[in-house]
Protein backbone atom coordinates (compact mmCIF):
# COMPACT_ATOMS: atom_id res chain seq x y z
CA UNK A 1 0.00 0.00 0.00
CA UNK A 2 2.88 2.29 0.76
CA UNK A 3 3.63 2.69 -2.91
CA UNK A 4 0.20 4.20 -3.53
CA UNK A 5 0.62 6.98 -1.04
CA UNK A 6 2.29 9.53 -3.29
CA UNK A 7 -0.37 8.89 -5.90
CA UNK A 8 -3.10 9.37 -3.35
CA UNK A 9 -1.62 12.65 -2.37
CA UNK A 10 -1.64 13.74 -5.98
CA UNK A 11 -5.35 12.98 -6.02
CA UNK A 12 -5.83 15.87 -3.69
CA UNK A 13 -5.39 14.04 -0.44
CA UNK A 14 -8.89 12.73 -0.77
CA UNK A 15 -8.50 9.33 0.75
CA UNK A 16 -12.07 8.70 1.74
CA UNK A 17 -13.11 8.48 -1.88
CA UNK A 18 -10.53 5.77 -2.52
CA UNK A 19 -12.35 2.74 -1.29
CA UNK A 20 -13.49 -0.67 -2.36
CA UNK A 21 -17.28 -0.84 -2.21
CA UNK A 22 -18.23 -4.46 -2.70
CA UNK A 23 -15.31 -6.60 -1.66
CA UNK A 24 -12.64 -8.33 -3.71
CA UNK A 25 -13.13 -9.04 -7.40
CA UNK A 26 -12.58 -12.59 -8.64
CA UNK A 27 -10.01 -11.91 -11.35
CA UNK A 28 -10.33 -15.22 -13.22
CA UNK A 29 -14.09 -15.08 -13.19
CA UNK A 30 -13.98 -11.50 -14.41
CA UNK A 31 -11.72 -12.50 -17.29
CA UNK A 32 -14.04 -15.35 -18.28
CA UNK A 33 -17.08 -13.11 -18.22
CA UNK A 34 -15.27 -10.43 -20.17
CA UNK A 35 -14.45 -12.89 -22.92
CA UNK A 36 -17.98 -14.27 -22.86
CA UNK A 37 -19.40 -10.77 -23.18
CA UNK A 38 -17.17 -9.97 -26.14
CA UNK A 39 -18.04 -13.26 -27.80
CA UNK A 40 -21.71 -12.50 -27.33
CA UNK A 41 -21.26 -9.10 -28.96
CA UNK A 42 -19.36 -10.63 -31.84
CA UNK A 43 -22.05 -13.28 -32.38
CA UNK A 44 -24.64 -10.58 -32.43
CA UNK A 45 -22.90 -8.49 -35.08
CA UNK A 46 -22.09 -11.64 -37.05
CA UNK A 47 -25.76 -12.41 -37.21
CA UNK A 48 -26.65 -8.85 -38.06
CA UNK A 49 -24.20 -8.52 -40.92
CA UNK A 50 -24.19 -12.14 -42.04
CA UNK A 51 -20.43 -12.26 -41.71
CA UNK A 52 -18.14 -14.39 -39.58
CA UNK A 53 -15.59 -11.88 -38.33
CA UNK A 54 -13.36 -14.56 -36.81
CA UNK A 55 -12.70 -16.38 -40.04
CA UNK A 56 -13.32 -13.29 -42.17
CA UNK A 57 -15.84 -15.09 -44.31
CA UNK A 58 -19.47 -14.40 -45.14
CA UNK A 59 -22.02 -16.65 -43.47
CA UNK A 60 -24.04 -19.08 -45.54
CA UNK A 61 -27.34 -17.49 -44.68
CA UNK A 62 -27.11 -13.76 -44.95
CA UNK A 63 -29.21 -10.79 -45.95
CA UNK A 64 -26.16 -9.28 -47.56
CA UNK A 65 -24.15 -10.27 -50.58
CA UNK A 66 -20.48 -10.02 -49.75
CA UNK A 67 -17.82 -9.37 -52.33
CA UNK A 68 -14.09 -9.68 -51.80
CA UNK A 69 -11.87 -6.77 -52.83
CA UNK A 70 -8.09 -6.53 -52.66
CA UNK A 71 -6.82 -5.09 -49.43
CA UNK A 72 -4.95 -2.33 -51.21
CA UNK A 73 -8.32 -1.00 -52.32
CA UNK A 74 -9.44 -0.05 -48.84
CA UNK A 75 -8.13 2.65 -46.53
CA UNK A 76 -5.35 1.62 -44.18
CA UNK A 77 -7.66 1.82 -41.21
CA UNK A 78 -9.74 -1.13 -42.39
CA UNK A 79 -6.92 -3.54 -43.13
CA UNK A 80 -6.43 -6.63 -41.07
CA UNK A 81 -3.49 -5.73 -38.98
CA UNK A 82 -3.59 -4.27 -35.55
CA UNK A 83 -1.13 -1.60 -34.75
CA UNK A 84 -0.31 -1.23 -31.12
CA UNK A 85 0.95 2.29 -31.02
CA UNK A 86 3.04 3.14 -28.02
CA UNK A 87 0.88 4.99 -25.55
CA UNK A 88 3.62 6.94 -23.92
CA UNK A 89 4.85 9.97 -25.74
CA UNK A 90 8.48 8.97 -25.52
CA UNK A 91 8.10 5.86 -27.60
CA UNK A 92 9.82 6.20 -30.95
CA UNK A 93 8.30 5.04 -34.17
CA UNK A 94 10.79 2.22 -34.50
CA UNK A 95 9.72 0.79 -31.16
CA UNK A 96 6.15 0.45 -32.18
CA UNK A 97 4.97 -3.09 -32.49
CA UNK A 98 2.89 -4.40 -35.28
CA UNK A 99 0.72 -7.28 -34.25
CA UNK A 100 -0.29 -9.59 -36.99
CA UNK A 101 -2.51 -12.01 -35.17
CA UNK A 102 -5.35 -11.81 -37.62
CA UNK A 103 -3.19 -11.66 -40.66
CA UNK A 104 -1.56 -14.95 -39.77
CA UNK A 105 -4.86 -16.69 -40.31
CA UNK A 106 -5.24 -17.98 -43.82
CA UNK A 107 -6.61 -15.55 -46.27
CA UNK A 108 -6.81 -16.04 -49.94
CA UNK A 109 -7.02 -12.50 -51.16
CA UNK A 110 -4.28 -10.53 -49.50
CA UNK A 111 -1.56 -9.46 -51.85
CA UNK A 112 0.17 -7.54 -49.10
CA UNK A 113 2.40 -8.75 -46.32
CA UNK A 114 2.02 -7.31 -42.85
CA UNK A 115 5.54 -5.88 -43.01
CA UNK A 116 4.68 -3.80 -46.03
CA UNK A 117 1.63 -2.58 -44.28
CA UNK A 118 3.67 -1.61 -41.26
CA UNK A 119 6.06 0.43 -43.36
CA UNK A 120 3.25 2.35 -44.90
CA UNK A 121 1.86 3.07 -41.51
CA UNK A 122 5.18 4.41 -40.41
CA UNK A 123 5.20 6.75 -43.33
CA UNK A 124 1.73 7.94 -42.55
CA UNK A 125 2.31 8.37 -38.88
CA UNK A 126 5.44 10.43 -39.31
CA UNK A 127 5.17 13.66 -37.43
CA UNK A 128 7.14 16.78 -38.29
CA UNK A 129 10.89 16.32 -37.79
CA UNK A 130 11.01 18.61 -34.84
CA UNK A 131 8.90 16.21 -32.79
CA UNK A 132 11.17 13.28 -33.67
CA UNK A 133 14.34 15.05 -32.74
CA UNK A 134 12.91 16.32 -29.53
CA UNK A 135 12.70 12.74 -28.38
CA UNK A 136 11.31 12.41 -24.89
CA UNK A 137 10.46 16.01 -24.26
CA UNK A 138 7.70 17.19 -26.48
CA UNK A 139 7.91 20.76 -27.50
CA UNK A 140 4.87 22.73 -28.42
CA UNK A 141 4.77 22.97 -32.19
CA UNK A 142 4.52 26.28 -33.88
CA UNK A 143 2.19 26.86 -36.74
CA UNK A 144 5.26 27.65 -38.81
CA UNK A 145 6.32 23.99 -38.47
CA UNK A 146 3.52 23.14 -40.84
CA UNK A 147 3.22 26.20 -43.03
CA UNK A 148 5.80 28.57 -44.33
CA UNK A 149 5.45 32.07 -43.14
CA UNK A 150 4.51 34.45 -45.86
CA UNK A 151 4.85 38.13 -45.81
CA UNK A 152 1.43 39.67 -45.99
CA UNK A 153 0.87 42.37 -48.51
CA UNK A 154 -1.23 45.03 -46.96
CA UNK A 155 -3.42 46.98 -49.30
CA UNK A 156 -5.54 48.65 -46.76
CA UNK A 157 -4.13 51.08 -44.26
CA UNK A 158 -3.86 49.35 -40.90
CA UNK A 159 -6.11 50.34 -38.10
CA UNK A 160 -4.37 51.82 -35.18
CA UNK A 161 -3.44 49.25 -32.63
CA UNK A 162 -3.21 46.40 -35.14
CA UNK B 1 5.13 36.31 -36.15
CA UNK B 2 4.74 34.64 -32.78
CA UNK B 3 1.69 32.85 -31.48
CA UNK B 4 1.23 32.78 -27.78
CA UNK B 5 -0.66 30.13 -25.90
CA UNK B 6 -2.46 31.56 -22.95
CA UNK B 7 -4.14 28.36 -21.86
CA UNK B 8 -3.86 27.54 -18.20
CA UNK B 9 -4.82 24.52 -16.17
CA UNK B 10 -8.27 25.79 -15.39
CA UNK B 11 -10.79 24.57 -17.91
CA UNK B 12 -12.36 27.38 -19.86
CA UNK B 13 -15.94 26.63 -20.72
CA UNK B 14 -17.41 27.63 -24.02
CA UNK B 15 -20.17 30.18 -23.93
CA UNK B 16 -23.62 29.00 -24.86
CA UNK B 17 -24.22 29.17 -28.56
CA UNK B 18 -27.26 31.34 -29.43
CA UNK B 19 -27.67 29.42 -32.68
CA UNK B 20 -28.40 26.32 -30.64
CA UNK B 21 -30.17 27.97 -27.76
CA UNK B 22 -32.58 30.12 -29.75
CA UNK B 23 -33.53 27.55 -32.34
CA UNK B 24 -36.86 25.94 -31.49
CA UNK B 25 -35.90 22.76 -33.27
CA UNK B 26 -33.16 21.92 -30.78
CA UNK B 27 -35.47 21.54 -27.80
CA UNK B 28 -37.96 19.66 -29.95
CA UNK B 29 -35.28 17.28 -31.16
CA UNK B 30 -34.02 16.69 -27.64
CA UNK B 31 -37.56 15.85 -26.53
CA UNK B 32 -38.03 13.53 -29.49
CA UNK B 33 -34.86 11.51 -29.06
CA UNK B 34 -34.50 11.47 -25.28
CA UNK B 35 -36.53 8.28 -24.78
CA UNK B 36 -34.13 6.25 -26.87
CA UNK B 37 -31.45 6.78 -24.23
CA UNK B 38 -33.50 5.55 -21.29
CA UNK B 39 -32.73 2.17 -19.70
CA UNK B 40 -34.85 -0.42 -21.43
CA UNK B 41 -36.52 -1.72 -18.31
CA UNK B 42 -36.63 -1.46 -14.57
CA UNK B 43 -33.73 -3.82 -14.12
CA UNK B 44 -33.85 -4.71 -10.43
CA UNK B 45 -36.86 -6.94 -11.00
CA UNK B 46 -36.25 -8.07 -14.55
CA UNK B 47 -32.53 -8.41 -15.17
CA UNK B 48 -30.42 -8.31 -12.07
CA UNK B 49 -30.28 -11.11 -9.52
CA UNK B 50 -27.35 -9.98 -7.44
CA UNK B 51 -27.80 -6.22 -7.46
CA UNK B 52 -30.14 -4.44 -5.06
CA UNK B 53 -31.31 -0.81 -5.21
CA UNK B 54 -29.14 0.15 -2.22
CA UNK B 55 -26.06 -1.05 -4.12
CA UNK B 56 -26.86 1.26 -6.97
CA UNK B 57 -27.18 4.13 -4.51
CA UNK B 58 -23.84 3.16 -3.01
CA UNK B 59 -21.97 3.02 -6.31
CA UNK B 60 -23.71 6.17 -7.56
CA UNK B 61 -22.69 8.01 -4.40
CA UNK B 62 -19.11 6.90 -4.87
CA UNK B 63 -19.17 7.92 -8.54
CA UNK B 64 -20.38 11.35 -7.54
CA UNK B 65 -17.58 11.68 -5.00
CA UNK B 66 -15.01 10.74 -7.63
CA UNK B 67 -16.41 13.29 -10.07
CA UNK B 68 -16.40 15.91 -7.36
CA UNK B 69 -12.87 15.10 -6.24
CA UNK B 70 -11.69 15.29 -9.82
CA UNK B 71 -13.74 18.39 -10.47
CA UNK B 72 -15.08 16.95 -13.70
CA UNK B 73 -17.45 18.76 -16.00
CA UNK B 74 -21.00 18.82 -14.63
CA UNK B 75 -22.27 16.60 -17.41
CA UNK B 76 -19.90 13.75 -16.61
CA UNK B 77 -21.69 12.37 -13.58
CA UNK B 78 -25.27 12.23 -14.96
CA UNK B 79 -23.94 10.82 -18.21
CA UNK B 80 -21.96 8.13 -16.39
CA UNK B 81 -25.09 7.17 -14.45
CA UNK B 82 -27.02 6.96 -17.71
CA UNK B 83 -24.42 4.48 -19.01
CA UNK B 84 -24.59 2.51 -15.76
CA UNK B 85 -28.37 2.18 -15.86
CA UNK B 86 -28.47 1.30 -19.52
CA UNK B 87 -25.82 -1.36 -19.04
CA UNK B 88 -27.53 -2.87 -16.01
CA UNK B 89 -30.80 -2.99 -17.94
CA UNK B 90 -29.30 -5.33 -20.54
CA UNK B 91 -26.65 -7.34 -18.73
CA UNK B 92 -26.92 -9.32 -15.50
CA UNK B 93 -23.95 -8.25 -13.40
CA UNK B 94 -22.37 -9.46 -10.17
CA UNK B 95 -22.32 -6.99 -7.35
CA UNK B 96 -18.53 -7.32 -7.10
CA UNK B 97 -18.26 -5.86 -10.58
CA UNK B 98 -20.48 -2.90 -9.86
CA UNK B 99 -17.66 -0.60 -8.84
CA UNK B 100 -15.62 -1.61 -11.88
CA UNK B 101 -18.65 -0.79 -13.98
CA UNK B 102 -19.07 2.56 -12.25
CA UNK B 103 -15.43 3.41 -12.92
CA UNK B 104 -15.77 2.42 -16.59
CA UNK B 105 -18.84 4.63 -16.92
CA UNK B 106 -17.02 7.64 -15.46
CA UNK B 107 -14.07 6.88 -17.72
CA UNK B 108 -16.28 6.91 -20.81
CA UNK B 109 -18.36 9.91 -19.80
CA UNK B 110 -15.24 11.94 -19.02
CA UNK B 111 -13.85 11.11 -22.44
CA UNK B 112 -17.00 12.46 -24.02
CA UNK B 113 -17.62 15.54 -21.90
CA UNK B 114 -14.47 16.63 -20.15
CA UNK B 115 -11.64 18.54 -21.71
CA UNK B 116 -9.26 16.67 -19.41
CA UNK B 117 -10.34 13.04 -19.43
CA UNK B 118 -9.58 10.93 -16.37
CA UNK B 119 -6.88 8.32 -16.65
CA UNK B 120 -7.62 4.65 -16.11
CA UNK B 121 -4.88 4.50 -13.49
CA UNK B 122 -6.41 7.28 -11.46
CA UNK B 123 -9.82 5.67 -11.49
CA UNK B 124 -8.31 2.41 -10.29
CA UNK B 125 -6.76 4.20 -7.35
CA UNK B 126 -10.22 5.49 -6.48
CA UNK B 127 -11.42 1.89 -6.23
CA UNK B 128 -8.61 1.33 -3.74
CA UNK B 129 -6.91 -0.65 -6.50
CA UNK B 130 -9.52 -3.36 -6.36
CA UNK B 131 -9.46 -3.27 -10.15
CA UNK B 132 -6.57 -2.94 -12.59
CA UNK B 133 -6.30 -0.51 -15.51
CA UNK B 134 -6.26 -3.53 -17.84
CA UNK B 135 -9.61 -4.70 -16.49
CA UNK B 136 -11.01 -1.21 -16.76
CA UNK B 137 -10.00 -0.97 -20.42
CA UNK B 138 -11.33 -4.46 -21.13
CA UNK B 139 -14.70 -3.64 -19.65
CA UNK B 140 -14.78 -0.35 -21.43
CA UNK B 141 -15.17 -2.36 -24.60
CA UNK B 142 -17.88 -4.52 -23.08
CA UNK B 143 -19.86 -1.47 -21.97
CA UNK B 144 -19.47 0.17 -25.37
CA UNK B 145 -20.71 -3.01 -27.03
CA UNK B 146 -23.72 -3.36 -24.75
CA UNK B 147 -24.66 0.29 -25.25
CA UNK B 148 -24.21 -0.20 -29.01
CA UNK B 149 -21.68 2.62 -29.04
CA UNK B 150 -24.54 5.04 -28.49
CA UNK B 151 -22.70 7.26 -26.10
CA UNK B 152 -24.05 10.74 -26.79
CA UNK B 153 -27.04 10.30 -24.49
CA UNK B 154 -29.49 13.08 -23.80
CA UNK B 155 -29.16 13.99 -20.12
CA UNK B 156 -31.16 16.36 -17.93
CA UNK B 157 -28.37 18.96 -18.11
CA UNK B 158 -29.03 19.34 -21.83
CA UNK B 159 -32.42 20.90 -21.10
CA UNK B 160 -31.43 23.41 -18.46
CA UNK B 161 -30.54 26.35 -20.70
CA UNK B 162 -33.44 25.71 -23.03
CA UNK B 163 -35.96 25.71 -20.21
CA UNK B 164 -34.34 28.57 -18.36
CA UNK B 165 -34.46 31.03 -21.19
CA UNK B 166 -38.19 30.40 -21.56
CA UNK B 167 -38.92 31.28 -17.94
CA UNK B 168 -39.44 34.81 -16.59
CA UNK B 169 -36.45 34.59 -14.27
CA UNK B 170 -34.79 37.72 -12.94
CA UNK B 171 -31.34 38.04 -14.50
CA UNK B 172 -29.50 38.16 -11.20
CA UNK B 173 -31.04 34.87 -10.06
CA UNK B 174 -30.28 32.85 -13.16
CA UNK B 175 -26.86 31.67 -12.10
CA UNK B 176 -28.20 30.43 -8.80
CA UNK B 177 -31.20 28.69 -10.34
CA UNK B 178 -28.84 26.98 -12.77
CA UNK B 179 -26.54 25.89 -10.00
CA UNK B 180 -29.30 24.55 -7.79
CA UNK B 181 -30.95 22.77 -10.70
CA UNK B 182 -27.70 21.03 -11.60
CA UNK B 183 -27.19 20.02 -7.97
CA UNK B 184 -30.68 18.53 -7.85
CA UNK B 185 -30.11 16.73 -11.13
CA UNK B 186 -26.99 15.12 -9.68
CA UNK B 187 -28.99 14.18 -6.62
CA UNK B 188 -31.68 12.60 -8.80
CA UNK B 189 -29.03 10.55 -10.56
CA UNK B 190 -28.02 8.95 -7.27
CA UNK B 191 -31.62 7.94 -6.59
CA UNK B 192 -32.75 4.66 -8.13
CA UNK B 193 -36.47 5.54 -8.10
CA UNK B 194 -35.96 8.42 -10.52
CA UNK B 195 -33.78 6.51 -12.96
CA UNK B 196 -36.62 5.66 -15.34
CA UNK B 197 -37.86 9.23 -15.76
CA UNK B 198 -37.03 10.94 -19.02
CA UNK B 199 -34.24 13.52 -18.71
CA UNK B 200 -36.57 16.41 -19.59
CA UNK B 201 -38.77 15.45 -16.66
CA UNK B 202 -35.81 15.36 -14.27
CA UNK B 203 -34.59 18.71 -15.59
CA UNK B 204 -38.01 20.32 -15.29
CA UNK B 205 -38.65 18.89 -11.84
CA UNK B 206 -35.21 19.95 -10.63
CA UNK B 207 -35.67 23.44 -11.95
CA UNK B 208 -39.10 23.72 -10.36
CA UNK B 209 -37.68 22.52 -7.05
CA UNK B 210 -34.85 25.02 -7.35
CA UNK B 211 -37.16 27.96 -8.10
CA UNK B 212 -39.58 27.03 -5.32
CA UNK B 213 -36.68 26.50 -2.95
CA UNK B 214 -35.28 29.93 -3.73
CA UNK B 215 -38.76 31.44 -3.22
CA UNK B 216 -38.58 33.44 -6.40
CA UNK B 217 -42.37 33.63 -6.46
CA UNK B 218 -42.26 36.34 -3.79
CA UNK B 219 -41.51 38.88 -6.46
CA UNK B 220 -43.22 37.34 -9.44
CA UNK B 221 -46.59 35.62 -9.38
CA UNK B 222 -45.72 33.77 -12.58
CA UNK B 223 -43.17 31.76 -10.63
CA UNK B 224 -45.61 30.54 -8.02
CA UNK B 225 -45.84 26.77 -7.72
CA UNK B 226 -48.97 26.23 -9.83
CA UNK B 227 -48.27 28.81 -12.50
CA UNK B 228 -44.72 27.57 -12.81
CA UNK B 229 -45.93 24.00 -13.27
CA UNK B 230 -48.25 25.04 -16.09
CA UNK B 231 -45.51 26.98 -17.77
CA UNK B 232 -42.96 24.19 -17.46
CA UNK B 233 -45.43 21.59 -18.69
CA UNK B 234 -46.06 23.72 -21.75
CA UNK B 235 -42.35 24.15 -22.46
CA UNK B 236 -41.55 20.44 -22.37
CA UNK B 237 -45.00 19.27 -23.57
CA UNK B 238 -45.63 17.07 -20.56
CA UNK B 239 -48.60 16.43 -18.30
CA UNK B 240 -48.80 18.77 -15.32
CA UNK B 241 -49.60 15.83 -13.03
CA UNK B 242 -46.51 13.86 -14.07
CA UNK B 243 -44.41 16.91 -13.58
CA UNK B 244 -45.80 17.64 -10.16
CA UNK B 245 -45.28 14.03 -9.08
CA UNK B 246 -41.70 14.22 -10.28
CA UNK B 247 -41.03 17.47 -8.46
CA UNK B 248 -42.48 16.06 -5.26
CA UNK B 249 -40.31 12.95 -5.58
CA UNK B 250 -37.25 15.15 -6.08
CA UNK B 251 -38.15 17.17 -3.01
CA UNK B 252 -38.54 13.96 -1.00
CA UNK B 253 -35.12 12.76 -2.13
CA UNK B 254 -33.71 16.15 -1.28
CA UNK B 255 -35.28 16.13 2.18
CA UNK B 256 -34.00 12.67 3.03
CA UNK B 257 -30.59 13.58 1.73
CA UNK B 258 -30.59 16.68 3.92
CA UNK B 259 -31.42 14.53 6.92
CA UNK B 260 -28.57 12.16 6.14
CA UNK B 261 -26.28 15.09 5.64
CA UNK B 262 -27.06 16.28 9.12
CA UNK B 263 -26.45 12.86 10.63
CA UNK B 264 -23.08 12.36 9.02
CA UNK B 265 -21.91 15.90 9.04
CA UNK B 266 -18.87 15.53 11.31
CA UNK B 267 -16.90 13.37 8.92
CA UNK B 268 -17.57 15.24 5.71
CA UNK B 269 -14.41 17.25 5.92
CA UNK B 270 -13.79 16.29 2.33
CA UNK B 271 -16.37 18.70 1.10
CA UNK B 272 -15.39 21.49 3.44
CA UNK B 273 -13.95 23.52 0.63
CA UNK B 274 -16.91 23.40 -1.69
CA UNK B 275 -19.32 23.85 1.19
CA UNK B 276 -17.84 27.07 2.41
CA UNK B 277 -17.80 28.31 -1.13
CA UNK B 278 -21.47 27.56 -1.52
CA UNK B 279 -22.30 29.12 1.80
CA UNK B 280 -21.64 32.55 0.44
CA UNK B 281 -24.18 32.50 -2.31
CA UNK B 282 -26.82 30.13 -1.06
CA UNK B 283 -27.68 31.68 2.25
CA UNK B 284 -31.17 32.47 1.03
CA UNK B 285 -31.99 28.87 0.19
CA UNK B 286 -34.63 27.47 2.53
CA UNK B 287 -34.00 23.87 1.49
CA UNK B 288 -30.46 24.13 2.59
CA UNK B 289 -28.37 22.82 -0.26
CA UNK B 290 -25.24 23.44 1.72
CA UNK B 291 -25.93 20.36 3.74
CA UNK B 292 -26.69 18.05 0.88
CA UNK B 293 -24.49 15.05 1.28
CA UNK B 294 -24.61 13.60 -2.20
Amino acid sequence: MASHKPMLRSLGGNRRVCRNLFGPVDRDQLRIEYQAALREDLDEVSKRWGFDFKSDKPLESSDFKWEGIPETGVPLLYRSCVLAVGQSEGLRLADRVVLTKRVRMEKENIPQTPEKCAMELEGLERTPEKGDKAGLKRKQTNITDFYQTKRRVVWMPRKSGE
Amino acid sequence: MELYCLESDTAVKAQSDPNILYDERVLQSLLTIEDSFLPQCSYFQQVQKDIQPYMRRKVAGWMHEVCEAENTNQDVFPLAINYLDRFLAVMPTRKNYLQLLGAVCIFLAAKLKDCRPLSAEKLCVYTDNSITPRELLDWELVVLGKLKWNMASVIPNDFIEHIMRRLPLPKDKQAMVRKHSLTFIALCATDDCLAMNPPSMIATGSMAAAICGLQLDHNDQRLSRDDLMDLLAKITSTEVDCLRACQEQIERVLASSLQQGQQYRPDTGVRGGSKSREQQDQSSTPTDVRDVNL
